[in-house]
């Protein structure tokens, strides 16, 4: 049965087959770096011929960022809480605090009956 | 009485063969499995259904033989979607559109429509995982040939290894149509499968060190990048290997309609409406091929095997790879993320974070697999689109 098997038609077809499919997904690599970088180049183009008007623009970028910075540290800290299981537990039970009246610190106790 | 007589003869339970009732107990099995243990219950569910309808003696809802007769060219309904639609039964004329290769499309534009494809963008790099974890496919279909399958079903039985369940059934839809029952539910039993089958194969290709590496921050990614992708890619692709063309090209349709921002209508029924309706009759009809003659067999016992296997290396494939480049590159890579190049999105990704954790909890690399993940969509359909080339 295995020598009714056209190997090298199989042997081709594998070998082919998997150097095209890298091949292919290469071209796509090359293709999407060049995109990105035709892309930040068009971004960072209207800063160079400019510095000046550029210069109020930084503030709003460095906000961002930092609005980003801010968002990922808030997520990385409810992950912490939530995996190592040190958030607040909370009972979601409501109790009425009874006070159980003794009277050793009454201040009626405390006082001075001073006749006058 | 002979009335009587008549409709006790035409119940169902007494023309059941035993291989009928082999087949009830495997969909109630499958059905167990989609509710109680949650396989992906979204298409497993409408797959055994369609498997538990049409092994049903007596309901006619589907006619193996009329789409034997559809592929037999000495047959007068060869190609014939007319003798179909007069003669077939329910599922019959809803299977025209997995013969057709039109759910896997219209799925695969849900997919895309669904699909950041934001981590891929910002590390391109990724797509070589995401092609080295496409080893599995060429590698099965050296073993299928090796056991006696013709190259067409040796191409159909590879593709499982791309986990991609609308990817399988396309191609196996154009090269191998009698397989299509046992592929179908190999991929998406193995793609449910994946927490269990990978982590084994990663902690045993990965060292300690290897899997604790911190991978930097991806850059940000502007919305025109994310819009020029998926015309990009659509164009490349289908230029130079125009059978991708129908998945690729339904891919980026969903993935433009999402980014765009200017079809939100759109882009929500592809990602709802229009997928839900096509994976139930996607499902229920690569079920209702799952007869008994099809199925209980000897060849769908060692489909079922080689999928795993196809599985397996193509994990292997994406790990080994990313060790590699971590040879090469001044920046080092998580190889745990290779793994991630097997299709099956979300999951692949998500086993990658959960076994990077276990080595550093501090580590969080779903972001980074998502990049091999998306892009092992794209490599899967790209493999699908060369073996309909060279086997088509």
């Amino acid at each position: 049965m295995i020598l009714a098997i056209n190997w090298p038609h199989v042997w081709m077809v594998t070998g082919v087959g998997f150097c095209m499919v890298i091949a292919l997904l290469v071209v796509l690599i090359f293709i999407l770096k060049l995109l990105g970088s035709v892309i930040s180049g068009a971004v960072k183009a209207p800063k160079a011929d400019a510095p000046k008007a550029a210069a109020p623009a930084a503030a709003p970028a460095a906000t961002a960022i930092s609005s980003a910075d801010d968002d990922l540290a808030a997520i990385a800290m409810a992950l912490h809480l939530y995996f190592n299981g040190v958030h607040d537990v909370e009972p979601t039970e409501i109790h009425i605090k009874r006070v159980e009246r003794s009277g050793w610190n009454s201040k009626l106790y405390g006082m001075n009956n001073l006749d006058r | 009485m002979a009335d009587i007589l008549e409709f006790f003869g035409k119940m169902g339970f007494m023309n059941m063969t035993w291989q009928q009732g082999l087949m009830l107990l495997i969909s109630f099995f499958l059905l167990y499995l989609a509710i109680k243990k949650q396989y992906e219950p979204l298409l497993l569910l409408p797959i055994a259904f369609g498997m538990l309808l049409t092994n049903l003696p007596g309901a006619e809802m589907y006619h193996s033989e009329l789409w034997t007769a559809f592929l037999d060219e000495s047959s007068p309904y060869y190609h014939s979607y007319g003798a179909i639609m007069s003669h077939g039964g329910l599922l019959d004329i809803l299977y025209i559109g997995v013969k057709a290769g039109v759910y896997p499309c219209l799925i695969f534009m849900g997919v895309g429509a669904m699909t950041d494809f934001g981590p891929l963008i910002a590390n391109p790099k990724s797509l070589l995982l995401g092609a080295a974890a496409q080893l599995g496919i060429f590698l099965t279909f050296l073993a299928a040939n090796a056991m006696g399958f013709t190259e067409a079903e040796a191409g159909s039985i590879g593709i499982i290894g791309g986990a991609d369940g609308p990817t399988s059934i396309f191609l196996t839809s154009k090269l191998a149509p009698q397989l299509l029952g046992p592929i179908a539910i190999a991929a998406y039993s193995y793609m449910a499968l994946v927490p269990v089958i990978q982590p084994p194969i990663m902690r045993a290709l990965t060292t300690k060190k290897e899997r604790a590496i911190k991978m930097s921050q991806l850059r940000p990614v502007s919305k025109t990048e994310k819009i020029i992708f998926p015309i990009a890619i659509t164009t490349i692709v289908a230029l130079i290997l125009p059978d991708a063309a129908p998945l690729i090209g339904c891919l980026m349709l969903g993935n433009l309609a999402k980014e765009c921002g200017v079809v939100d209508r759109l882009s929500k029924t592809m990602q709802n409406e229009l997928m839900n309706i096509v994976v139930i009759f996607l499902g229920l009809t690569v079920g209702a091929t799952a007869t008994a003659s099809s199925f209980l067999n000897i060849r769908t016992i060692m489909i079922l095997s080689m999928g795993i296997v196809a599985f397996g290396c193509g994990t292997a494939g994406g790990i080994l790879l990313a060790k590699l480049m971590n040879v090469f590159s001044k920046e080092k890579i998580n190889p745990l993320i290779g793994s991630a190049g097997v299709s099956a999105v979300p999951m692949a990704a998500r086993v990658s974070q959960q076994v990077g954790q276990e080595e550093n909890p501090s580590n969080f690399l779903l972001m980074h697999a998502m990049g091999p993940n998306v892009a092992g969509v794209i490599g899967s359909a790209v493999a699908a689109g060369i073996l309909l080339t060279m086997l088509g």
